[in-house]
C-alpha cells in the first residue's frame, strides 16, 4: 500500500516539477504588458502585471527548484503534464485580469469608456475568478471569446496581454518552454512536444526544432503586422497612426495565432470599410496554414511546396469554394444585405479558427449555421498550425479512406490495396491503422461537440435555439470564436466551466485531457478494458 | 589483354568463358575453392582463392598488369571496394557491378570514375532495359543496336501464311526492292544457319537480320507482320528484374504484377507508383484467370525459376497472348523454350556479357546471341587491308560467315554482294563459331 501511495507521488512530483517550469516562462511573459502598460500610462495594471508575474516566478520557482529526484516521464506523463499544464497556465494566467480588476479605481477605469457611453469598464467583470479563468484560457488556447462586453473599456495594457497570450498559446506553450529552458533530455523534448502538438520534427534535435518554430511565428507575425500597419494606413488615412500600430500589433498576434481577439469594440466590422475586411483576410490565412510548411518554403526554399503541400492546397481551396457555398446561402436566406462580403470573411475566420467577427451571426437561418459549423469549424485549418478543430489533413484522410473502400471492392482479392496519401504509399495495415486512429479522434471530437451543444441548450438563456447552441459549442471546441451572443458574463457558471473544459480539450486535441480524468480517477496502472 | 573477373558467380563464369575464347589471359578470383578448382578443369584459365577486396589477393591475380578488372560477385560494396583498390593497384579499367540503382540514377553527383571506377553494370536493370526495347517492337524476337542508332540487329519468327514462307532467300528478296536490311542468319529447329541465296524460308523459322534505321520497318513488311498495339501488361514476379522493369515501364504502360511473397509485395507496392500488386503464385493457373490474364496484350515472367517463366508463357500464349518474355537463367533451356513458343527470351548474364562486349571492350567486339550459335563480331579495317575496294561477293569470305553491314562516317550501311568496303569502315560480321578464327585472319 506504501509503496503504490509512493509511486503515486512520485508521479505528481514529477508532473508538477514540469509545471514549475511553465509557471516560470508565463511569469517571464507578463514582463512586456508592464511595459506597455507603463507606455499608456495605466499603472494600476502595470502593478497588476507586476504581483501575477512575480506570483507565477515564485510558484514557478518553489515547485521547479524545489521537487527534485523526480524520475524521467514516461509517454503517458507527458500527455498529462500537457493537459494539466495547460490548465495551470490558464489559471496562472487569469492572475492579471482578476487582480487589475479589483485594484483599479473606479475612476481610473471609467477613462478607458467612450464619452457619452451608457456602460461602465468591464474590467469589473473580471472581479469573478471565474469570467478570469475563461478569458485567460480563451486567450491561451487561441479561441477569442470573451467575458469583457466592451473590449475597448479594458485598457490598452489588459488587451495587450489578451492579444499576447494568444501569441503565446499559439504555437504552444509548452514548446515555448522547451525552447526557453532548453535542458530537458531528447526524448522527454520530443514526448512533451508531440503532446502539445502535431508538428513534426524539423531539425535534429527538438530543442532546435521548437527555435526554429517559434523563430518563424514570430517572424510570420511581425510580417502580418507590417502589412496590417501599411494596409490600415492605405485605405484609412484619415485614421490614427497610433491607434493603427496599436490594433495592428494585436491583430497581428491574434491573427497568426487564429486567436481572434480584437482590441475593438466590435471586432473587424469597426472599421466598416469593406477593403479593410479583405485585408483582414490575408493574416487569417497565413495563420491557418502549418508551421512546418513555412519551414520548407523559407529554411529549405522548397517554393513548390506552395502546391504540392497537401493541406495548404486543401485550406486554399476549401477556403474558396466554402466562402462561395455559405455566401450563397446566406444570399438565399434574405437576411443578410452583403452576403458575399459576410460569407468569405466569416467562412475563412471560421475555418482558420480565428474568430474575428463582422456580422451578428445569431439572426442567421438555421442551414447556413449547420453548413459553417460542419464545413468550417469542426474542420479547422492545418495540422501543424494553431488552429483548432480536427484539423484539415485528418478530414482529407477520412474522404480519402472512404473512396479507398469503395474502391477496394472493384479490385482483385489478391491485389495489394496500397492508397496514396499526401506523397506517401501506405499499405492496407498501415492505412487502417491511420484511419482507426484518426476516426477515433473524430469521433470523440464530435461527441464533445454533441455533449457541449446539449449542454447549451438547457443553460442558454431564452431567444436562442439548438442551432446557436451548436454554433457555440462548436466555436469552443474548435477554439474559434466566433459567437452568436450565448457567451457573455451573464452566463450560467456550469456552462461556463463547460466552454472552458471545451477549450482546452480542444486545444490539446481532447485525447490528454481523457487521459488526465484517468489519471485522476483510475491512477496510471495499465488495465484490461 | 589481361583481364580479372571477381566472383565466380553465374555471370562471373559466363564471361569467363566467353572471354577465353577470344583473350588468352582471365584470371578468375572466388572465395570458394572447389568452385574454382571446377572452373580450371572446365575453362583451363588461372584462378586465384580468396576475397577480392583483400589487397594480396589482387595483386596475387596480377592486378598491376590488368587491362580490365570485372568485380561481380553478389556484393555490391565488395565489388565497389575491389574495383576502387584494383584502380589504385594499376588496373586500367574496371566495373563494378551493383544492385542499387542510386549510382545509376545519379551518376552526376556520384562521380565514381574519379574514384577510380570506370563503369557501373546492374544485370537486372540492363534485362528491364531489353523488355522495354522489345515491347516497343512487339513483333519481333529479338532487336538491339549494334551501333548507335545506325544499325540494329533484329529477329522474328516467320508465321504460317506469310508470302516468303517455302520461298528461298534469293527469290524472297525479289518480292521487295530494298536495301535496308539483310538476313544474316536462321535459327531452325534448335541448329544456326549462315544463309545462301538458295536456302529455303519454312514456317517457325527464326530470322535474324541487320536492318539500317529505315529496314527496320521495311523488315516486319517482308516478313508479313503486322504492328502490335501493346497496353497492358502482366508482370510475374516482384524479382529485382521485376521491380525493373515495372519502375522502368509503369510511365507507359497499364501494369499488373504477381509476386508470391507477401512481404516483397509489400514493399514492392510502396516503392512503386501506378502499378497495380497481386500476391499470389504466378504459376497458379486459377490464379491467373481470376486476374483476367487473357485482357493482358504481353505478359512478362520474371521469377526466379526459369520453369515456371516459360509455364507461364506458354499458357498465355495459348490463351491468345500477342507478347510473351520469359526470363530464363538457365541456357540450356533456350532451344526447348523457343520451339516451344515463347516470343522472346532474356537473360540477366547475357545482358551484362553483351553490354560489356558492346560498351567497354571496344574494337574487336563480340555479341551473343539468344538461341543461336552465331557471334557477332565488329572490325574496323585498316588502310592497307587487302580486302577493300573489292565487290563483297568476290571476296571468298569463309562459308560460315557473313559480312552484314558497315558503319561509315557514321552512318549504317547494309553490305549486299556489290557493296565495296574502304578503309576505316567498321564493319559487323556474322559467323559460327567453328569459323571465327577463319574471319579474324581475314581481317588481319
Amino acid at each position: 500500500m506504501n509503496l503504490i501511495l509512493q509511486k503515486r507521488l512520485g508521479t505528481f512530483k514529477m508532473i508538477f516539477r514540469q509545471i514549475g517550469g511553465l509557471q516560470i516562462i508565463l511569469g517571464y511573459t507578463m514582463a512586456l504588458p508592464i511595459l506597455i502598460s507603463l507606455i499608456y500610462s495605466e499603472y494600476y495594471s502595470a502593478l497588476g502585471f507586476l504581483i501575477s508575474s512575480l506570483a507565477c516566478i515564485i510558484v514557478g520557482f518553489l515547485l521547479y527548484k524545489k521537487i527534485k529526484n523526480t524520475s524521467e516521464p514516461l509517454t503517458h506523463h507527458a500527455l498529462i503534464i500537457a493537459a494539466a499544464g495547460w490548465l495551470s497556465i490558464a489559471i496562472m494566467g487569469a492572475l492579471p485580469f482578476l487582480i487589475i480588476a479589483y485594484i483599479t479605481p473606479v475612476d481610473v477605469a471609467q477613462q478607458f469608456v467612450p464619452a457619452g457611453a451608457d456602460y461602465g469598464s468591464s474590467i469589473f467583470f473580471f472581479k469573478n475568478p471565474l469570467h478570469a479563468i475563461f478569458e485567460s484560457m480563451s486567450g491561451l488556447t487561441t479561441t477569442g471569446l470573451s467575458m469583457a462586453l466592451h473590449v475597448p473599456t479594458i485598457g490598452k495594457g489588459l488587451m495587450f496581454y489578451r492579444s499576447f497570450t494568444q501569441l503565446l498559446g499559439g504555437a504552444g506553450f509548452i514548446v515555448l518552454t522547451l525552447a526557453l529552458l532548453g535542458h530537458s533530455s531528447g526524448r522527454i523534448a520530443y514526448m512533451l512536444y508531440g503532446a502539445e502538438s502535431t508538428g513534426e520534427r524539423l531539425k535534429p534535435t527538438i530543442i532546435q526544432t521548437t527555435r526554429s518554430i517559434w523563430k518563424l511565428y514570430i517572424g510570420m507575425t511581425v510580417f502580418s503586422f507590417i502589412y496590417l500597419v501599411i494596409g490600415t494606413y492605405l485605405i484609412l488615412p484619415g485614421y490614427s497612426l497610433t491607434e493603427n500600430l496599436f490594433d495592428s500589433i494585436n491583430h497581428a498576434m491574434s491573427g497568426q495565432s487564429t486567436g481572434g481577439f480584437s482590441t475593438l469594440e466590435s471586432s473587424i466590422a469597426s472599421y466598416h470599410s469593406k477593403a479593410m475586411d479583405i485585408l483582414y483576410l490575408l493574416p487569417m490565412i497565413l495563420g491557418a496554414l502549418s508551421l512546418p510548411f513555412y519551414y520548407k518554403v523559407f529554411y529549405e526554399k522548397q517554393f513548390s511546396q506552395f502546391w504540392k503541400n497537401l493541406q495548404t492546397r486543401a485550406i486554399i481551396i476549401t477556403s474558396f469554394f466554402g466562402s462561395i457555398i455559405l455566401s450563397v446561402m446566406l444570399l438565399k436566406s434574405g437576411i443578410i444585405t452583403e452576403p458575399f462580403r459576410i460569407g468569405f470573411f466569416q467562412f475563412i475566420s471560421a475555418l482558420t479558427t480565428t474568430g474575428w467577427q463582422t456580422t451578428d451571426i445569431h439572426v442567421w437561418d438555421a442551414a447556413s449555421i449547420v453548413f459553417i459549423v460542419l464545413a468550417a469549424m469542426v474542420v479547422g485549418g492545418a495540422a501543424g498550425a494553431t488552429v483548432g478543430g480536427i484539423k484539415i489533413i485528418r478530414v482529407l484522410l477520412i474522404f480519402k479512406g472512404l473512396f479507398w473502400h469503395i474502391n477496394n471492392y472493384f479490385s482483385s482479392e489478391n491485389a495489394i490495396k496500397v492508397v496514396k496519401f499526401n506523397d506517401k504509399r501506405l499499405l492496407p495495415d498501415e492505412m487502417n491503422k491511420e484511419l482507426a486512429n484518426v476516426a477515433t479522434f473524430a469521433f470523440v471530437y464530435m461527441l464533445f461537440l454533441i455533449v457541449g451543444t446539449l449542454i447549451t441548450y438547457y443553460q442558454m438563456f431564452s431567444g436562442y435555439t439548438l442551432k446557436d447552441a451548436l454554433f457555440e459549442s462548436a466555436s469552443a471546441l474548435g477554439t474559434v470564436g466566433l459567437s452568436c451572443g450565448i457567451t457573455s458574463p451573464a452566463m450560467s457558471p456550469v456552462l461556463e466551466i463547460t466552454y472552458i473544459i471545451q477549450m482546452w480539450a480542444g486545444r490539446l486535441e481532447i485525447i490528454p485531457i481523457l487521459i488526465l480524468f484517468r489519471t485522476i480517477f483510475l491512477g496510471t496502472k495499465p488495465t484490461v478494458v | 589483354m589481361k583481364i580479372i573477373i571477381a566472383g565466380d558467380g553465374e555471370v562471373g563464369f559466363y564471361l569467363a568463358k566467353l572471354l577465353e575464347k577470344e583473350y588468352q589471359d582471365i584470371t578468375l578470383i572466388d572465395t570458394q575453392s572447389d568452385k574454382l578448382a571446377q572452373v580450371e578443369k572446365k575453362l583451363g584459365i588461372a584462378t586465384v582463392i580468396g576475397d577480392s577486396t583483400s589487397y594480396k589477393v589482387l595483386k596475387e591475380a596480377g592486378v598491376e598488369q590488368a587491362d580490365l578488372l570485372i568485380a561481380v560477385t553478389s556484393s555490391e560494396s565488395s565489388n565497389i571496394t575491389t574495383c576502387l583498390i584494383g584502380k589504385k593497384l594499376g588496373a586500367r579499367l574496371t566495373i563494378a557491378r551493383i544492385n542499387n540503382m542510386e549510382y545509376l540514377v545519379d551518376k552526376d553527383t556520384l562521380d565514381l570514375h574519379d574514384l577510380g571506377i570506370d563503369e557501373l553494370i546492374s544485370p537486372e536493370s540492363l534485362a528491364a532495359r531489353e523488355v522495354k526495347y522489345m515491347l516497343k517492337s512487339p513483333a519481333l524476337t529479338e532487336i538491339f543496336n549494334l551501333y548507335k542508332k545506325d544499325l540494329y540487329m533484329l529477329g522474328l519468327r516467320l508465321e504460317e501464311d506469310t508470302s516468303i514462307v517455302n520461298k528461298t532467300i534469293a527469290e524472297s528478296a525479289r518480292l521487295i526492292s530494298n536495301k535496308s536490311f539483310m538476313i544474316v542468319a536462321i535459327l531452325r529447329n534448335g541448329k544456326t544457319l549462315i544463309p545462301t541465296g538458295e536456302l529455303q524460308l519454312l514456317k517457325e523459322d527464326i530470322l535474324y537480320f541487320v536492318a539500317s534505321d529505315e529496314g527496320k520497318e521495311k523488315v516486319l513488311e517482308y516478313a508479313g507482320k503486322k504492328p502490335i498495339q501493346i497496353k497492358n501488361i502482366l508482370v510475374i514476379g516482384g524479382s529485382k528484374t521485376g521491380k525493373y522493369i515495372a519502375l522502368r515501364l509503369s510511365k507507359y504502360y497499364h501494369i499488373k504484377l504477381i509476386e508470391k511473397n507477401l512481404e516483397r509485395c509489400n514493399y514492392l507496392a510502396k516503392e512503386i507508383p501506378n502499378v497495380q500488386f497481386i500476391c499470389g503464385d504466378g504459376a497458379d493457373v486459377n490464379l491467373l484467370e481470376e486476374e483476367q490474364i487473357s485482357q493482358y496484350d504481353a505478359v512478362i515472367s520474371v521469377t526466379g525459376n526459369a520453369e515456371t517463366n516459360i509455364f507461364s508463357c506458354l499458357l498465355a500464349k495459348d490463351l491468345g497472348i500477342k507478347k510473351t518474355i520469359a526470363m530464363v537463367e538457365n541456357i540450356g533451356l533456350f532451344d526447348y523454350s523457343q520451339k516451344m513458343g515463347v516470343d522472346t527470351l532474356i537473360n540477366k548474364k547475357m545482358a551484362a556479357a553483351n553490354f560489356i562486349f558492346r560498351n567497354i571492350l571496344k574494337g574487336r567486339v563480340l555479341t551473343q546471341l539468344y538461341g543461336i550459335d552465331a557471334e557477332i563480331q565488329e572490325f574496323i579495317l585498316k588502310e592497307n587491308s587487302k580486302i577493300i575496294n573489292l565487290p563483297i561477293k568476290d571476296l571468298h569470305f569463309p562459308k560460315n560467315a557473313i559480312i552484314s553491314g558497315v558503319i561509315r562516317n557514321d552512318k549504317g550501311y547494309i553490305t549486299l554482294g556489290d557493296f565495296e568496303l574502304k578503309a576505316n569502315d567498321r564493319v559487323f560480321v556474322f559467323s559460327l563459331p567453328q569459323s571465327n578464327k577463319e574471319v579474324t585472319s581475314f581481317f588481319k
